[in-house]
């Protein structure tokens, strides 16, 4: 309206009117305040579209790769059909058998047999042989086996179900199988779920592992982190001050110089031997690292200041008059102590042990470098599958887990912390 | 915290256990690091102390390691690629972050907490889950072993400490300063100027510096997705740690001791200015 | 639609933030070129946002404000050059005091000789030439308040809003800065829009004063006629003290006088708000305009009751007087007419009032009406 019109007492009436109908002013409000949001939202868009893309679709397709399966479907189409036909029992009809064997034929003449071969050999070892073996027969000839006999005369192992059955279960584009791996099962040649062969359960054990000397990683903070938090939050502002930095500066000193100092001064020509040598508290060097106990005593050192820092903000809050009337109530310090100030210190308890142990289960570098083959953790199975064995499938699966659990727990920190009080730094 | 009359020996020594405790936990945390530093002028190729050095004798010291250090193309490489990509990470990262943090300070964002949860994943997310994801992306992106492969990893790994830091600054942030602005005769532009953004720059560079810390001192992500020429220290470190060929590699985090120690004092200078800047309010 | 008359003038104005329920309802007033008007009343009842209106930190939804003729609705804050003071005061903290003083003047880039002269006269004018290179946060806060003033008004704006600008300062500071505010506002001859909840405050220092509740204006009048004539109930009670009798109107005589049941007593008051015989009604007597009944006082409205209470304010003294029927009545007596030897505790006391000193009014169960005054 301008502002001439605005002037005519109809307009001023009409004005009156509209601001009586409740229905188009609230209207007009609501819209008002939509657009303020958008103006937020398009603050915020360029970040997230830059996790998303960067971070994100990382993540989801790593999570894809976990379960995708399409390198068998796709290479042996026909198969994967035919399959659908069988179920499990006995041997597959002769004729999803020729189907088979001619698709094998086509991949080992055209090259892309080893892969899918290795892709399949790590559901049954072995098989990798058998499929080389019987695609380079069959690309000798031109015809294909045409019963039973002359399928087992190219190898004999053609006659057991497992290998059939493994075929089968990898027809699908999508499976399981990396998880129930990573959780030390497998498919067996009825397409049941069942438990890997004892040579081969090692995932469990060592979650188990990881999630044990993460435990006790986190009780050892707690327990060092506990007093010193205490020392501080106590202490007159500038002595407190001053000994912080000795909580802050490993916090905020590299991770790889901690490790190697921790190398340093564990290894077995290193100071702490050294030291015990001299002192003569004992007479041989201790194997200090390259095992558990040099991965715990590292994680601790890195973790310490994750547990301290909590703990100290939450016993800066406590206001020392509780402390004082439970005394003049007749308690004890000790009685006071337990019963009155550690359950307020509960909130900061949580954060901290919640925190070092989510820190504590996804831990590589310290592993990788001062645990040896006794002190791995998940995290360095991982890296494993993705550099050594190349079972990228295996490596997303143990990862996904291990991001599940991680999820879990973190929603349980918001749950009792919340996202909004996390302060970097101090 | 002196010891009142009134206690008995039992308390005593408690007291004084407790003490001696916390002083074993203190010397736990800072040995480590420190013993880093004397090490490092070893004259001898070993990685402890010598006969030599215990007795203080001048000749047990050398330089050589440090000279090693600045004289190797791997390692002057090494930090000129940090470097590099420390600072572009950090430039990405404040900027995203600061707009998003601006975003996300006010009242009328929808899914706040769901958005501010997400921004923050990459911190929360084990490093290990995030260098294979990336690998596995970057490398179908062809961006794995290239520059800007690793600074977006970086600068992904960064921005959450940026949009905390920013958000807790804002969240102090007195509005009635903008509308006193208004009230004074400055437009919008004016204002964020030389009103807002004064204000919040302490904030964003706190973000900043622990972003570039974050990138500097990154090895797992530049593990898998660096290749030989974006090497980068730590990446270098790793290489030097698992076949402990030299303590040129103690020289180096001597040298990283170092910065750690000037981050330190930089952010604990910038926490007291902004909080004497601040102490109108507090 | 405003004649020269007024500068600021609200019209009509109303606002809601759902749409629902009305923060301010038909909000009307004018104010002339150089006055002092105070917008006084309760946390929520309204003013501030008036206040924010003007300011344009709020847009009314529906009504127009108009400033030297021009309607302002669509006008941006930061064009519509109207000096403001901040209840918290607002002062950058990143700039010193010289500069936040600078600010205005730089943005209207006025040259960097007439800045330093215009920041050094606005410094004499509060006294404040030595904290010039200070920050903010190394003032007091009585200084903070008075860099807050002079930089409101260092752009020689013609309309000033104040929000509260005194509520965080102890007591004998608010009343010297009400002082000074005064002062400057005659010295300097602006218009002001003052807003607080402190009545004493409101009456010190306007011209007019607003009483604001619920949204509504429920009285507007000089700080006199707010005191001694108040409209309603909500006025009475809200500003000064008052004693309040609940009661019936017996009659009423030609707008001057009226008769009114309290218990077992007659009492002879003013009509405010009363109109016809049977009405429930409040009256309200300002304590100071009860008086101790001597030898050969006579007074229209004449009570006898029991001395229950003598309490000592240094100047002046305070008795609770207990009057069978009607109540207690708090009466207000100087030190000068009597001293505490005329009292005793628990005796008999005669008290005494005329009729015009005892206000009739509604009764506030009845009174949600957006009662426009005078």
């Amino acid at each position: 309206m301008s502002r001439e019109l605005t002037e005519l007492d109809s307009v001023v009436t009409l004005q009156k009117e509209l601001s009586k109908s409740k229905g188009s002013l609230k209207s007009q409000l609501q819209r008002a305040e939509r657009q303020k949001q958008i103006r937020s939202l398009l603050l915020i868009l360029p970040l997230v579209c830059f996790i998303c893309v960067t971070f994100a679709f990382p993540i989801i397709e790593m999570l894809y790769r976990s379960v995708d399966n399409q390198s068998v479907p796709k290479g042996f189409p026909n198969t994967t059909q035919v399959m659908k036909q069988w179920d499990y029992e006995g041997l597959p009809s002769m004729a999803i058998q020729q189907v088979f064997m001619a698709e094998l034929r086509e991949r080992y003449a055209d090259k892309t047999l080893p892969k899918l071969a290795n892709r399949i050999n790590i559901e049954v070892s072995g098989m990798r042989s058998l499929l080389m073996k019987t695609g380079r027969k069959l690309n000798k000839t031109n015809a294909l086996p045409v019963n039973h006999q002359e399928l087992i005369k190219l190898d004999k192992r053609w006659a057991k179900p497992r290998y059939w059955a493994a075929i089968k279960t990898l027809s699908a584009p999508y499976t399981l199988s990396y998880y129930l791996a990573a959780l030390d099962m497998r498919y067996d040649e009825h397409g049941n779920i069942t438990q890997q062969p004892e040579t081969r359960q090692v995932y469990v054990d060592l979650f188990t592992k990881t999630f044990g000397m993460s435990l006790a990683i986190t009780l050892i903070c707690l327990v060092m982190a506990y007093p010193v938090a205490y020392l501080l939050a106590n202490l007159p502002d500038k002595k407190a001050n001053l000994l912080l930095i000795v909580v802050l500066l490993p916090f905020w000193t590299s991770l790889l110089v901690r490790t190697t100092s921790w190398i340093v001064l564990l290894q077995n020509q290193g100071v702490i031997n050294d030291l015990l040598i001299w002192s003569g508290v004992t007479t041989e060097r201790l194997a200090m690292v390259h095992n558990t106990f040099g991965t715990i005593v590292a994680m601790v050192h890195i973790l310490l200041p994750f547990m301290i820092l909590p703990l100290y903000s939450v016993m800066k809050g406590i206001s020392p008059t509780y402390f004082r009337a439970a005394r003049s109530l007749g308690a004890t310090p000790s009685i006071a102590f337990i019963k009155v100030y550690m359950p307020l210190t509960m909130p900061g308890v949580g954060a901290g042990a919640l925190l070092t142990f989510i820190l504590s289960i996804g831990f590589y570098i310290t592993p990788a470098l001062v645990g040896g083959r006794s002190g791995q953790m998940i995290s360095n199975m991982i890296a494993y599958h993705m550099q050594t064995s190349l079972n990228w499938g295996m490596a997303a699966a143990l990862g996904g887990l291990l991001l599940a659990v991680v999820l879990a727990l973190f929603y349980l920190f918001n749950r009792i912390v919340g996202i909004n009080n996390i302060k970097v730094g101090g | 915290m002196a010891l009142p009359s009134y206690c008995n020996t039992r308390e005593r020594i408690g007291y004084y256990g407790y003490l001696g405790f916390c002083t074993l936990v203190f010397l736990f945390l800072i040995a480590p690091i420190l013993i880093i530093v004397p090490l490092s002028f070893n004259a001898t190729p070993y990685f402890t102390f010598t006969e030599g050095m215990l007795s203080l004798d001048p000749e047990a010291y050398s330089i050589r390691w440090y000279s090693d250090m600045f004289s190797s193309n791997q390692w002057v490489n090494a930090l000129k690629n940090s470097t590099l990509i420390a600072l572009s990470a950090t430039i990405v990262a404040t900027v995203l972050g600061t707009l998003a943090a601006m975003g996300l300070a006010a009242n009328n964002v929808p899914f706040r907490n769901t958005i501010m949860a997400f921004l923050i994943s990459p911190m929360i997310v084990p490093v290990i889950i995030s260098a294979a994801a990336m690998y596995f992306f970057y490398t179908r992106l062809d961006l794995s072993q290239t520059f800007i492969g690793i600074v977006l990893a970086h600068a992904a790994l960064g921005t959450p400490f940026v949009v905390i830091t920013v958000t807790a600054t804002l969240s102090g942030f007195d509005h009635s300063l903008v509308r006193a602005a208004y009230s004074l005769g400055a437009n919008p532009i004016y204002t964020f100027r030389h009103v807002t953004f004064p204000l919040i720059r302490p904030g964003m560079i706190s973000g900043g510096l622990f972003a570039f810390g974050t990138s500097f001192d990154e090895v797992v992500v530049a593990l898998f997705i660096t290749g030989v020429e974006q090497r980068t220290v730590p990446r270098q470190m790793w290489s030097g740690i698992r076949e402990q060929i030299s303590p040129t590699i103690l020289a180096v985090a001597s040298m990283l001791i170092l910065m750690s120690v000037l981050l330190l004092l930089t952010l604990e200078m910038l926490r007291r200015r902004n909080a004497r800047i601040r102490g109108i309010r507090e | 639609m405003t004649t020269p008359q007024e500068y600021v003038s609200f019209q009509h104005v109303q606002k809601t933030y759902d749409g629902e329920n009305l923060v301010v309802k038909d909000f009307n007033l004018d104010i002339k070129p150089g006055e002092f008007v105070t917008m006084l009343g309760p946390s929520g009842s309204g003013k501030t946002t008036c206040l924010m209106m003007l300011a344009g930190f709020e847009t009314a939804t529906s009504g127009e404000i108009f400033i030297d003729g021009t309607p302002v609705n669509n006008l941006a804050p930061h064009k519509r050059d109207i000096g403001m003071v901040f209840q918290n005061y607002a002062l950058f903290p990143h700039m010193t005091i010289a500069e936040n003083l600078a600010f205005p003047l730089k943005v209207r880039k006025l040259s960097a000789h007439k800045v330093n002269e215009k920041v050094e006269s606005a410094l004499n004018m509060v006294e404040l030439e030595h904290v010039a290179n200070r920050y903010p946060k190394q003032l007091s806060g009585g200084q903070q308040q008075r860099v807050a003033l002079a930089r409101a008004l260092v752009f020689e704006p013609k309309l000033v809003l104040m929000d509260e600008p005194l509520g965080a300062l102890d007591k004998q500071l608010r009343e010297q800065m009400q002082l000074e505010i005064k002062h400057l506002h005659e010295k300097l001859g602006i218009t002001i829009l003052y807003v607080t909840h402190d009545q004493d405050e409101a009456l010190t220092m306007s011209d007019r004063i607003a009483v604001f509740n619920n949204g509504a204006v429920q009285q507007l009048a000089s700080p006199t006629d707010l005191y001694e004539s108040p409209s309603n109930a909500f006025v009475a009670q809200f500003i000064g003290e008052n004693n309040q009798l609940m009661g019936e109107v017996i009659e009423i005589e030609a707008k001057k006088r009226c008769t009114v049941k309290v218990g077992k007593q007659q009492i002879l008051a003013r009509p405010v708000s009363v109109e016809r015989a049977g009405e429930q009604t409040l009256l309200s007597i300002r304590p100071e305009k009860i008086m101790v009944v001597q030898e050969d006082d006579w007074y229209e409205n004449q009570v006898t009751g029991l001395l229950k209470e003598l309490i000592y304010h240094g100047d002046h003294h305070r008795l609770v007087v207990q009057i069978d029927g009607v109540g207690e009545l708090v009466v207000k007596v100087t030190n000068g007419s009597h001293s505490s030897r005329d009292f005793e505790v628990g005796g008999s006391l005669t008290v005494g009032w005329r009729s015009e000193d005892c206000h009739a009014l509604d009764c506030p169960n009845h009174a949600e009406q957006q009662g426009e005054a005078a």
